[in-house]
């Protein structure tokens, strides 16, 4: 199972991307068992994408916002790993082509 | 809290190759995928596709607009499965524009790409990162490995 297909983890990020809220609140926006929405908090927890915060018995959870990728700096990073791949691939389809046409 | 809308991501990089020979892999989509993507539809003219397959997660989709070998291409920009842009922070397919011009530079080609014209919404944090994140997660999850980047091509 992917998680990309798990559109109820997408939920729960955009749900604790504005407000804190607690582990009840988030189950109850969902149409799964508690225990599913502890499982998804647990991953996204894991991958730095949310914190989690104890108040009395209560647990919080929010977003962190340095978990995340601004949206220019993935675009930046994105092609400037994209250039420097076709840097090499062209340069290496160049020397080739050179050291073809240069012998005669 | 608006951001300037016509702030474009631009970038460029100097190839020790010609023109001639780096336009091919902008236009060939056997020679696409060696740089971008693990498969590739190309059909260079104007309102020809323009698909790029990145991974399970992402793929790119437009048009070509402007083909101008070897010295340009222009094209609409988007990922596939952000056309309703649920949550308002995709960018869906068509919704921005990707100009790349090849400049000689001595022996070399100089190469100026311009991302520009993406949504309002895009700019703020989640978009596409948010997407890559979460498929590294369903990498993760599955007990795989995620590599060593949120992302990019399976070189």
């Amino acid at each position: 199972m992917r998680a990309l297909a798990e559109p109820n983890r997408r939920r729960i990020l955009e749900l604790v991307a504005g407000a804190e809220r607690s582990a009840g609140e988030i189950a109850a926006e969902f149409d799964v068992t508690r225990p599913a929405v502890s499982q998804h908090l647990g991953v996204l927890r894991e991958a730095g994408l949310v914190e989690e915060r104890r108040e009395g018995t209560r647990r919080l959870y929010r977003a962190r916002p340095e978990g995340f990728v601004p949206l220019r700096a993935f675009l930046e990073r994105f092609w400037d790993d994209g250039l420097e791949r076709l840097r090499l691939a062209a340069e290496l389809e160049e020397g080739r082509r050179r050291s073809g046409s240069s012998s005669g | 809290m608006a951001v300037r809308q016509d702030e474009a991501v631009e970038r460029e990089v100097r190839i020790a190759a010609r023109p001639e020979t780096v336009f091919e892999f902008l236009v060939d989509p056997e020679k696409q995928i060696l740089w971008m993507g693990r498969r590739a539809e190309l059909d260079a003219r104007p309102g020809g596709i323009y698909r790029v397959e990145i991974n399970d997660q992402s793929t790119a989709r437009g048009e070509f607009v402007e083909v101008d070998p070897p010295s340009r291409v222009l094209m609409t920009f988007g990922w596939e499965g952000q056309e309703a842009a649920e949550g308002a922070h995709g960018i869906p397919p068509g919704s921005s524009r990707v100009e790349m011009t090849l400049e000689p530079d001595g022996d070399g080609t100089l190469v100026r790409l311009r991302h520009y014209g993406l949504p309002e919404q895009a700019r703020e944090m989640h978009g596409q990162g948010w997407e890559l994140y979460l498929g590294r997660l369903a990498v993760a999850a599955t007990g795989g490995d995620a590599g060593p980047e949120p992302n990019l091509s399976a070189g």
